[in-house]
């Protein structure tokens, strides 16, 4: 756990004065609020850490605990038995909390350094803790799977807060795609309506498929002289393999699309993307005598 | 049924602590729908999540309702480029 630097976080100095924390707060506050930066983890990280320097700056008896204890929070054994009384305190006004993350627990938004220190807190801006979460919380999930786990329609059951979810997974899902299931976030408070669930795919891929939506790309290595004189070769296609002809004189980077033989499109039952193959011209190496000399014969008829 | 799916707005600004006019001028910049009954003004329940973002930026960085039109359509045009960042960057991969 590493001591953090609450004035360096804010840039301002040791002896700012209120306003001055507040003002600094204000700004980076705009640069780094979630709701202006959306999907930046980055911007989410800053955002905490700057909630969280003002949570103890801008309370005065934190502050001056801070002060004195900051650096040598690991010595200080009076600390401690603070830290304990106050952690229960912490829980209790964490019920009621507000909190910027749409994943997480509201004390999980601090650092270990913040919640050693003074326990859980109120995050928020100042008045978090006098507001009432109308909607439930929502919450984020994410789900990996293989890319032929989603080449069908799958069914499982996932358990989130104890609530078992029976989901349907439509084939053809992309990689990074959220579906929402509602009602399955935190319960709302008062009444009001349960959170969202939102659940990302994470697809990996380790087939020799390159996917873009529903096509599939793959490149193929052909022999030279089939290249040249044409003949047949057996691709591997992702429901088996498939015999293609090849033309005579096909060229090094010739483009085949076979219909149909690409990924199920996402909620179309029955229709699939297509499957395009890059031909690769493969040139032989390690001749033997009798080859060299077949490519030297070759090469004496001025073939161009 | 049908009762479920709104909250009227005097509701919905006593639990967020917001005058009702902010929630009106959020209608007339066409950022949520509003329905009428007797006068009285309903919120979809599916427009909570957008309606609690923008009262979260009103009063936690004191930004006007004017400001809040203009980052409504500004987060609109970043979710779409990210969108298709990541299209191209999927576009990219393929052809590498």
């Amino acid at each position: 756990m590493d001591f953090i630097d609450y004035y360096k976080v804010l840039g301002v100095d040791k002896k700012a004065s209120t306003e001055e924390i507040k003002k600094a707060y204000r700004k980076l506050a705009r640069k780094y609020h979630p709701d202006l930066n959306p999907n930046d983890p980055e911007a989410e990280k800053n955002f905490k850490h700057v909630n969280e320097a003002n949570e103890v700056l801008s309370d005065p008896s934190k502050r001056r605990k801070y002060d004195e204890y900051g650096k040598d929070w690991q010595h200080a054994e009076e600390f401690e038995k603070a830290k304990r009384s106050r952690s229960q305190k912490g829980q209790q006004q964490n019920t009621s909390g507000y909190t910027y993350s749409r994943s997480g627990g509201s004390a999980q938004d601090f650092s270990d350094f913040f919640e050693s220190m003074f326990g859980g807190g109120s995050p928020g801006f100042g008045s978090a803790g006098q507001r009432v979460r109308f909607r439930g919380q929502d919450y984020n999930a994410e789900l990996q799977l293989s890319l032929m786990d989603v080449y069908t329609t799958q069914k499982q059951t996932l358990t989130v807060n104890g609530k078992n979810i029976r989901l349907t997974i439509p084939a053809g899902i992309e990689d990074g795609q959220t579906i929402k299931i509602k009602g399955y976030g935190g319960s709302g408070i008062e009444g009001g309506p349960d959170g969202d669930l939102y659940i990302t795919f994470s697809i990996t891929n380790n087939t020799s498929f390159k996917r873009d939506g529903a096509n599939l790309y793959k490149t193929v290595e052909i022999p030279l002289v089939k290249a040249v004189l044409g003949g047949e070769t057996q691709v591997e296609t992702l429901t088996g393999k498939v015999k293609l002809k090849i033309a005579a004189g096909t060229d090094n980077g010739t483009k085949v699309k076979l219909k149909g033989k690409g990924f199920p499109q996402y909620k179309k039952e029955g229709q699939f993307g297509d499957l395009y193959l890059t031909y690769t011209v493969k040139i032989p190496k390690n001749l033997t005598q009798e080859q060299k000399s077949l490519f030297e014969s070759l090469e004496k008829t001025n073939l161009t | 049924m049908k009762e479920e799916q709104y909250i009227s707005v005097k509701t919905f600004c006593e639990r967020h602590g917001v005058v009702e006019s902010f929630v009106y001028s959020m209608y007339e910049y066409e950022i949520l729908q509003l329905e009428y009954d007797k006068d009285q003004g309903k919120l979809l329940v599916e427009d909570l999540p957008l309606l609690e973002k923008m009262v979260r930026l009103h009063n936690e960085l004191d930004i006007n309702p004017e400001g809040i039109q203009a980052i409504y359509h500004l987060l609109d045009q970043v979710k779409s480029l990210q969108q298709e960042v990541a299209s191209l960057k999927k576009k990219l991969d393929t052809l590498q």
